[in-house]
């Protein structure tokens, strides 16, 4: 049996997936990416977790052996911020995109080619 | 003193934050700025190259004092050294080429973006550590992204977001890869990985390879997944093209061979080599058949460096010491090459006003220079002897062969015939055709030159660069003797 964890990230990897993939408007795609980064990140902390244990903050009553894996915590912070500065520096594409071209319909947007 | 080596990081990053302080203290400050650090960090990247290469030992920085696997090392052995002084030395070349190339847009973020793209090849070149390699990759990725967009067209624009989702996608998926990598090894140190690659689940060595090499190859602009550098190559400033194909691409090659050759005890891992070797094929086919029909310079030589790259990633997927080796020496001479190509072809362009092939007509009577360059360049590519890129192409095919992979060592040499016939229609173009003024070259010059004739002296005496590249390559190679260098916590050395 999955945890509904597992199945629940890799279910929103796919999600993001299928909107890069099949949607025509950037807007959409750029959404896409954002729940595929969101579904990674699920993922990540969903493998360090363990069973029955609390948040990894060292306090009274709950020692090292009573916390869960602190590592993916940490890689997940970094990944987070990465996403969110790559949706930014996407976004402002988008509005340079649509400013020049006038419109977001990604089957419209193709001055390169060859 | 080794210590001092991890200024290779911590200077680029440092000037970058000084940037907004020096435009608000003078404008025309920044780029003799930009200058001076690149030339700063060229120092220190060949004192690293000179002391790793006469001692023979790897220069390992452990971050905060920490040991591996807890901490975050940094190991900057014979490969690293090598491409870490090449990174400088391009970047020091492209710094004082954006001097005059690039003009028209706020110059203090292009000087920021343009360190901090240096800064994350350095680190995914020199970093120990699987997630601190996604972490520099994303710092070069977010920098590349900016710099294609830099130009503020549509043109641009548009390539730059290709570059975005593939670059997004890319990332997602090599974090996926090394989730799983964690979650069957609780690792994340490269090393301490190795050493545990033999107890992996098949099953999970295998999916998570694949997507970090997937992920990777958006990056290092492999087949399925390099439809945005010929856009990014075409609609980026000049100057960071040169970057682009001199080491952004390198970078990630690296990553992927260093990945690939830490887990060569796992189960399957041969099956992953072979996704590989096909992907590398294919770039090289479609690159080189995409060029034949270009009528945009810039455009012809960015289908060209992708094909170049296919022909490295064949040589790292082979498996071999002599694949290995050959790979390298093919990235170096690429480097010196490309950036002499794509320097040459932007000088063109800002000179002329544009890359278009009719540009090119009477470009030996115009910018004889240049042109002898780009001759110089355009001929060894294809593989003549007596230039660089005969000694590693001859060597990639060789080590193919023996291999026993006859296929795509044909696939690949037909390859190389087409390559001859766009590059030698470029040379006509530019020698026989056309006629015009003599256009007056600048200083610029002189580096095109210089890379000229370290082409021809590599050509001609291969043997000291092979000794070098031979070291770099083992040290992708022998995995067991990095596992050794790196001072593992609680591992009996």
């Amino acid at each position: 049996m999955i945890s509904s964890y597992y199945f629940g990230a890799i279910a929103l990897v796919l999600i993001g997936l299928y909107a890069v993939l099949v949607k025509k408007n950037l807007l959409k795609i750029l959404i896409g990416l954002s729940i595929m980064e969101t579904g990674v990140n699920l993922l990540l902390i969903s493998i360090g977790y363990v069973s029955g244990r609390s948040a990894p903050i060292l306090s009274e009553g709950i020692g090292p052996n009573q916390a869960v894996d602190p590592i993916p915590q940490a890689l997940v912070l970094t990944a987070i911020v990465i996403g969110v500065a790559t949706t930014a520096m996407a976004l402002s594409v988008a509005i340079i995109l649509y400013e020049k071209y006038g419109t977001l319909n990604i089957e419209e947007i193709r001055r390169l080619r060859g | 003193m080794s210590q001092v080596a991890s200024l290779l990081i911590a200077l680029p990053l440092i000037s970058a934050f000084f940037v907004p302080v020096l435009k608000r203290i003078k404008q025309s400050l920044i780029m003799p700025y930009l200058i001076l650090i690149t030339l700063i960090q060229t120092g220190i990247a060949g004192w690293v190259f000179y002391e790793v290469y006469t001692t023979g030992k790897p220069i390992i920085i452990m971050a905060g004092g920490w040991r591996p696997p807890v901490g975050i090392n940094l190991y900057i052995g014979p490969f690293a050294a090598l491409f870490v002084l090449i990174i400088a030395v391009v970047s020091f070349i492209t710094a004082v080429f954006s001097v005059k190339a690039v003009k028209v847009e706020p110059i203090d973020k292009y000087a920021m973006l343009f360190l901090l793209l240096m800064l994350g090849a350095t680190g995914m070149i020199a970093t120990g550590d699987i997630f601190n390699l996604f972490v520099f990759m994303e710092i070069t990725a977010i920098t590349a992204y900016a710099l294609t967009a830099y130009n503020k067209t549509g043109e641009a624009a548009e390539a730059s977001m290709k570059y975005i989702v593939l670059g997004g996608i890319g990332s997602s998926f090599f974090l996926i890869g090394v989730a799983l990598l964690y979650g069957a090894t609780g690792t994340l140190n490269m090393a301490h990985l190795a050493e545990l690659s033999t107890s992996i689940n098949p099953i999970v060595a295998q999916v998570g390879l694949a997507l970090v090499i997937f992920g990777l190859a958006v990056e290092a602009e492999l087949f399925p997944l390099n439809a945005w550098a010929p856009d990014a190559y075409q609609a980026a400033p000049h100057p960071i093209t040169v970057m682009f194909s001199a080491f952004v691409v390198k970078a990630g090659l690296y990553a992927m061979a260093r990945i690939l050759y830490l887990l060569q005890k796992a189960n399957g891992w041969s099956s992953v080599l072979r996704l590989v070797l096909i992907m590398a094929t294919l770039t090289v086919i479609f690159a080189e058949l995409s060029a034949l029909r270009q009528r945009d310079v810039k455009r012809m030589i960015a289908y060209s460096s992708i094909g170049q790259i296919g022909l490295i990633a064949l040589a790292f997927s082979l498996g071999t010491q002599a694949g290995v080796d050959a790979g390298v020496f093919h990235m170096l001479n690429h480097a010196i090459v490309k950036a002499m190509m794509f320097l040459g072809v932007g000088y063109v362009g800002i000179t002329l006003g544009g890359t278009e092939l009719e540009k090119f007509e009477g470009l030996g009577k115009r910018m004889p220079l240049t042109a002898l360059a780009l001759t110089i360049g355009a001929v060894s590519t294809v593989g003549v002897p007596l230039f660089n890129v005969f000694w590693s192409k001859f060597r990639i095919i060789v080590a193919t062969l023996q291999a026993g992979f006859i296929w795509p060592a044909i696939l690949v040499l037909f390859a190389s015939m087409v390559e001859a016939v766009y590059y030698f229609r470029l040379v006509h173009t530019m020698w026989f055709s056309g006629s015009g003024e003599r256009v007056k070259e600048g200083w610029i010059v002189i580096f095109l030159l210089l890379l000229a004739v370290l082409v021809v002296a590599i050509g001609i005496y291969p043997t000291p660069a092979w000794e070098i590249v031979k070291r770099a390559g083992s040290d992708i190679f022998a995995v067991a003797n990095y596992v050794k260098n790196v001072p593992l916590m609680g591992v009996i050395q």
